[in-house]
């Protein structure tokens, strides 16, 4: 009987070579968790198999997890993806840190501190690294950027040739490879940025429009389409040579969206996409996502047609709509009103003129 | 005892409507038309349906390729029509049958009388009355306007986004406006009359007998029996077999 527990409880060769604190012990059972106050459950199962195939399979608890040396734990701080860890990072010798990525996450749109170390208004409402970061399973790619199978077999297999080290190849091989192709598919990356870009409180609080003026343009159905060339939200805010973790307002010179870049990044000229190869300065000026509420907003305020909840909206906007949007937005609007009225009309019409011979000339013998 | 079947086939005086070269050009802007509308829509079908159809994989490279080459055949074709148009003894009677004239006005008038039950019977029309006339120019700005927003959404590059914008908005109502113009007009006249359904067979047989010229179309009948040139032009005698049985 004894022995049959141990069996249970003894953890499998693969999870002890990542756990050799035998975490795993406790917290490979599903049921493993906690009621906190408030009612809520909190679970603090860890799946061995999907952790062992993650990211982070290869480091140990301990190194992001501090302060949990006692059983039955006490409280600890909270992960801090800027602790530098036991692993070794190859390019400097040094203990390895996401301190670069967080420094410039920090100061990015999407970091919850001003300049001056305040926090931010709402800045609850700002994602922290989990919110997008969920220790995926990763591995190796059955192929490369469409290159066969055979392909990875092939150079795997000779990186296996000097790291003889179980598992280590495949971690290494995984590790660059990832990073040659796109981690997440495009519905993926608009099903993560829309989590909170299409609530449109939340967004109103910061003064920028909900991601539905997204959905309105042609890039969006390519996205649904699948096309291997459809713009989802990384390839423009985020294109070659930029980093997800230090988006800056589109109004800031770095950013690929400022008027400076704008053009390379329509162009994306030695990207894996192609875009608008021929982008001229002409063309990327302007509009990308359908005008939205806030245009919308403005306009009604200047017909002295306020909606409720266009002062806010208005108030809370962080760029001035510019004159020339206004106009865009109005000569458009009036566009398409013109053509639903016109096809009322003519093919009202023309339903009318055609009953009127199908009676008569149900009627007629002729 | 036997008797010739060539002395029992009867002679029938056939009219044309279009010219076969006029036919071949309607087969080919129904081509060039069916191309860009399933093409041009499948952009605009909801999103969930979206899905499924990009799941199949390349669909979208080959939608846009496939819509490009439907705005070839829809622009070579019109380009032909032009040359017809100008270059042809048919294509330049085609043109002034078709010019807008006062009469199409007084013509309307008169048939909504008719269909109101204020008259006994429809106006006297001529080879093309004002049905057919609204219905080919509306194709005509259509085509031109269709075109050249394609051309500018083709030629993006060159373009301010603005632009874009207000021929994306053009192009699309256009669409809708056409294809729904297709749907309540022409298909109406060509398939759905009373005396049409199931089709109308002039696209590809583009004849009609001499009663039938004479109930829709009199001023015309009159025209052409009145100028030898245009019996020429319009008027065919063909050898009708009797049926089997030998009944008429």
């Amino acid at each position: 009987m004894a022995w049959l527990l141990w069996v249970a409880l003894c953890p499998s060769t693969a999870v002890a070579q990542t756990d050799p604190e035998n975490c795993l012990m406790c917290h490979r059972y599903p049921t493993i968790g906690v009621e906190l106050e408030d009612g809520t459950a909190r679970s603090y199962y860890v799946n061995p198999d999907r952790y062992l195939h993650s990211p982070h399979g290869r480091v140990k608890c301990s190194n992001c997890h501090l302060g949990f040396d006692r059983i039955p734990h006490e409280d600890g701080p909270k992960v801090d993806c800027a602790t530098k860890c036991h692993l070794v990072e190859p390019s400097t010798e040094g203990p390895f840190s996401h301190v670069n990525m967080i420094e410039g996450y920090e100061a990015s749109v999407h970091g919850r501190t001003k300049p001056s170390g305040q926090p931010k208004e709402h800045a609850d409402d700002l994602p922290t690294c989990l919110d997008c970061h969920t220790n995926r399973v990763i591995g190796v790619p059955d192929d490369v950027f469409g290159r066969s199978a055979e392909l990875t077999n092939e150079t795997l297999a000779r990186c296996q040739g000097c790291h003889t080290g179980e598992g280590w190849a495949e971690v290494a091989f995984a590790h660059v490879t990832h990073r040659m192709r796109r981690p997440r598919q495009m519905r993926e990356v608009i099903y993560l940025c829309t989590r909170c870009h299409e609530d449109g409180q939340r967004m109103e609080r910061h003064g920028i429009e909900s991601i539905e003026t997204f959905k309105e343009t042609y890039h969006w159905k390519l996205v649904k389409y699948n096309d291997p060339n459809a713009p989802d939200c990384i390839s423009c805010h985020v294109p070659m040579g930029y980093s997800a973790h230090t988006i800056r307002p589109s109004a800031d010179t770095i950013s690929p969206l400022s008027s400076y870049n704008r053009v390379r990044t329509c162009a994306n000229i030695g990207g894996v996409q192609t875009c608008h190869p021929n982008a001229t300065e002409k063309f990327a000026r302007g509009r990308v996502h359908a005008y939205g509420d806030k245009v919308a907003a403005v306009d009604r305020a200047e017909r002295h047609a306020e909606l409720p909840g266009d002062a806010v909206l208005l108030e809370t906007s962080a760029h001035r709509v510019a004159k020339k949007d206004l106009f865009h937005y109005r000569v458009l609007k009036f566009l398409t009103l013109f053509y639903k009225v016109l096809i009322g009309l003519v093919v009202g019409g023309m339903v009318i003129h055609q009953g009127l011979d199908y009676l008569r000339a149900s009627k007629d013998p002729h | 005892m036997s008797v010739s079947r060539a002395k029992i086939a009867e002679t029938r005086r056939v009219f044309y409507r279009l010219s076969p070269d006029e036919g071949g050009q309607h087969v080919v802007l129904v081509v060039g038309f069916t191309l860009l509308t399933i093409t041009g829509f499948l952009v605009y079908i909801p999103d969930t349906w979206l899905e499924p159809v990009g799941a199949v994989g390349l669909v979208s490279e080959a939608r846009m390729f496939l819509h490009r080459v439907g705005a070839m055949v829809l622009g070579a074709v019109s380009a032909y029509h032009l040359y017809y148009l100008a270059f042809k003894k048919a294509g330049r009677r085609f043109f002034r049958d078709m010019l807008p004239r006062l009469r199409d006005l007084a013509e309307a008038r008169d048939n909504l009388a008719y269909y109101l039950g204020r008259r006994d019977h429809p106006p006297d029309f001529h080879r093309f009355n004002y049905r057919h006339k609204f219905e080919y120019y509306a194709l005509w700005t259509g085509n031109l306007l269709m075109g050249a927003t394609g051309v500018v959404l083709w030629s993006e590059s060159y373009w301010n986004k603005f632009v874009l914008d207000i021929a994306l908005v053009v192009h699309s109502m256009e669409a809708i406006l056409a294809c729904l113009a297709v749907m309540v007009w022409h298909l109406y006249e060509v398939h759905l009359g009373p005396h049409k359904y199931p089709l109308d067979t002039t696209w590809v047989v583009p004849t009609v007998s001499e009663e039938e010229m004479k109930a829709l179309y009199p001023a015309h009948y009159r025209e052409i029996m009145a100028d030898p040139a245009l019996r020429r032009a319009f008027v065919r005698d063909v050898q009708v077999d009797p049926p089997e049985d030998g009944t008429r």
